[in-house]
């Protein structure tokens, strides 16, 4: 007889059924593509993450931790280790090369500015685009400007074969009161016995950062190399390369290298994980020690932690404005059938049992509203996934029953009231239409 | 003419039986107060098994109230009320909800049947509150009210009298200790006034216990006697 009623009523109060449904679905459309972003935003961002900064950090493997303060580095130039310069080509050169999208040798020495009361200031030793010489002869132009596409420069980029131009770090410009086109002299502080070497540089541009480069010179590494007699040396390299996210293996490997396999350390080698590929440069480049950046990593987690964050109150929200919609077509579809719930009380119905036929109505609405929803959503988060990240999302199956299971709980939360309204109801007042 | 006359006799049978059978329905210093309204003053009355008991009173009397309590959809302000030997004057909601599908039947005005289902369906539907639905149980009721051919049919297809029928047949189909009805033939044409009259006529005859709110007086004078109401107090 259930059963019966319910089938007989399917059709009755069908456009406001049919709301409900609608409701249910744009909500339901909505949390789809959340779902779907969500699951997905985590590849999709490390992608467009790589943009910002490099991932791979290669430093000689005696250095021990950097002795920096306040962004100048005060370890002694003397009696440490450098990586020679000529090694870099090598690292274009390895299994996974065609991902190395970029790499810049840093050179970081401790310089005074001649007439002016700075203190030590940090002169850094880069590569701007310089075109280096590859074993295959091609042209290959690399650098900070690849490297660290987030460095703003507010003038010209200085040449890479210059002696002279340099940049200058915006707070340490405006500590000195300079700007692009003046000149400043230099003096290298020499350890032990006496003598300083001098230079003077021509400025071309303001560099902005917003970290430790923004209180310091940048300047073509061979001019830095000349000024600190340190010919064909660099302290650290910095290296973009295209990964692919980490996962169980990838762990394993890096945890401890011996516990893999033999096939599992093929697998591992030839993927393009940030620590394989740091392994092969280690393998490449005499005397180096290649490290992740793991802060870009973590940096990566966190925008991505606040991102789910910020999807999940949308959901909530979209949760409870639909839960709110079906909770007012509920209590029109109560207020019409007002008399036909007074009847079935004025039979001697349970309380029970009338509540029964008007939540199934609301799953029904549910189901129907989620699966239509589904549908809609996952269109929609495909285009989301082209507009925004130019490539589609992967389908999710575990979408599927929570989206239909979130949407039924949305219906039946939006049953809460009218169910209160059929608790409340009288069927004297409804029977004889005072 | 002869209807007439036929009717008469059976009334004064089932009045003579009447009196030897045991009470259904007795109400004690009966009173509905709506705000500073007495719709209901002091209502003695006691209804015998089998008795067919008509209400009468002008507009605003307090039959229809008198009504409500007695199918336990509303409670008395004060007094008691006894159906079939317990007192359900004092009884919560669900527990007068059991009272009324085990031992009420309802007849109304406005037939109040559910728009989507069948005649056949409506009464099961009672059935299935009471118990469990049974269609040859329910198929026999509707063929006692003369309604066999139209089971399949939605309200919205049937005549008024027709859709009163079915609304009697629901009240019957549980048998209820009693049946309460409240101008049935109120929103009927004269012709199927006479059918329901008729059909009630026969209930009684079968021994059915009935309480009928009327204003019709031919209706009134088939009863086995009349209750009257005034301004809320039994008249006589
Ligand atoms: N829910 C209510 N709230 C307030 N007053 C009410 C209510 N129900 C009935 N009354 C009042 O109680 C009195 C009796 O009403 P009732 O409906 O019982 O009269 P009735 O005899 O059935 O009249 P009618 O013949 O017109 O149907 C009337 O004065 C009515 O206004
Ligand atoms: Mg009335």
């Amino acid at each position: 007889m259930y059963l019966r009623m319910i089938r007989q009523s399917f059709f009755e109060g069908r456009k406001r059924k049919a709301l409900a449904a609608i409701t249910v679905a744009l909500a339901a459309a909505l949390i789809t593509t959340l779902l779907n972003l969500s699951v997905d935003v985590g590849d999709k961002m490390a992608k467009e993450m790589k943009a910002y900064g490099s991932n791979i950090r290669v430093v000689p493997k005696s250095e021990n931790i950097p002795l920096k303060i306040g962004g100048v580095d005060f370890n002694p130039l003397k009696g440490r280790d450098y990586l020679d310069e000529a090694e870099l080509t090598k690292i274009k050169d390895i299994f996974w090369s065609n991902n190395i999208v970029g790499l810049a040798p840093f050179l970081d020495v401790p310089v005074e500015i001649a007439g002016k009361d700075a203190g030590r200031v940090s002169l850094i030793g880069t590569y701007f685009r310089k075109s280096m010489p590859l074993p295959s002869d091609e042209e290959y132009r690399t650098g900070v400007r690849i490297t660290h596409p987030y460095w703003q420069v507010t003038g010209a980029w200085p040449d890479d074969e210059s002696a002279s131009e340099v940049l200058i770090g915006r707070s340490l410009a405006r500590r000195l009161g300079v700007a692009a086109g003046d000149t400043i002299g230099v003096t290298r502080p020499t350890e032990g016995s006496g003598g300083s070497a001098e230079a003077s540089y021509r400025i071309t541009g303001i560099l902005a950062t917003g970290e430790a480069e923004d209180n310091a010179i940048v300047a073509p590494l061979g001019a830095v190399q000349a000024l600190a007699g340190l010919q064909g040396k660099v302290q650290s390299v910095s290296v973009s390369a295209l990964t692919i996210p980490e996962n169980e293996l990838s762990r394993k490997a890096i945890r401890d290298q011996d516990s893999l396999s033999t096939s599992e350390y093929d697998v591992w080698y030839c993927s393009a994980f940030v620590s394989s590929i740091a392994h092969q440069i280690e393998e490449a480049v005499i005397n180096a020690s290649a490290r992740p950046v793991w802060q870009v990593a973590a940096g990566e987690g966190v925008v991505i932690g606040k991102l789910q964050v910020l999807m999940l109150v949308v959901t909530l929200a979209a949760f409870a404005s639909a839960a709110m919609g079906v909770s007012s077509l509920m209590n029109t579809a109560v207020m019409e059938r007002a008399r036909e719930i007074g009847l079935m009380k004025a039979l001697g119905a349970a309380e029970w049992q009338i509540h029964l036929l008007f939540l199934t109505e609301a799953v029904i609405i549910g189901v129907v509203g989620g699966i239509l929803g589904f549908l809609a959503g996952s269109g929609l988060s495909q285009a989301v996934g082209w507009a925004v990240f130019g490539s589609s999302l992967a389908f999710h199956w575990i979408a599927v029953p929570v989206v239909i299971a979130v949407s039924v709980a949305t219906a039946l939360a939006g049953s809460i009231l009218p169910a209160r309204s059929i608790t409340r109801l009288m069927p004297v007042e409804v029977l004889y239409g005072r | 003419m002869d209807k007439r006359i036929d009717f008469d006799t059976a009334a004064m049978f089932a009045s003579d039986y009447s009196r030897t059978s045991k009470p259904v329905i007795e109400t004690d210093g009966l009173t509905k107060q709506f705000g500073t309204v007495a719709a209901l003053d002091d209502v003695d009355i006691c209804i015998r098994e089998g008795e067919f008991v008509a209400i009468m009173g002008p507009s605003g009397s307090g039959k229809t109230t008198l009504l409500n309590i007695l199918s336990c959809l509303d409670t008395p302000s004060a007094g008691t009320y006894r159906l079939d030997g317990l007192d359900v004057s004092t009884l919560t909601e669900p527990e007068r909800a059991v009272i009324r599908r085990e031992k009420i039947g309802l007849v109304f005005q406005q037939f109040h049947l559910i728009p989507y289902l069948t005649a056949l369906e409506n009464v099961m539907l009672a059935q299935h509150y009471h118990s469990v639905a049974d269609a040859d149980e329910a198929m026999e009721i509707l063929q006692s009210v003369g309604l066999s051919a139209r089971a399949s049919h939605l309200p919205s297809q049937l005549s008024g009298g027709e859709q009163q029928r079915v609304c009697i047949a629901r009240a019957l189909v549980n048998e209820p200790a009693i049946i309460l009805a409240d101008e049935p033939t109120g929103n009927l044409d004269e012709e199927n006034e006479k059918l329901i009259i008729e059909l009630l006529q026969r209930l009684h005859e079968d021994g059915r216990t009935i309480a009928l709110v009327t204003h019709n007086p031919e209706m009134g004078a088939l009863a086995d006697r009349t209750i009257r109401l005034r301004h809320g107090k039994l008249d006589g």
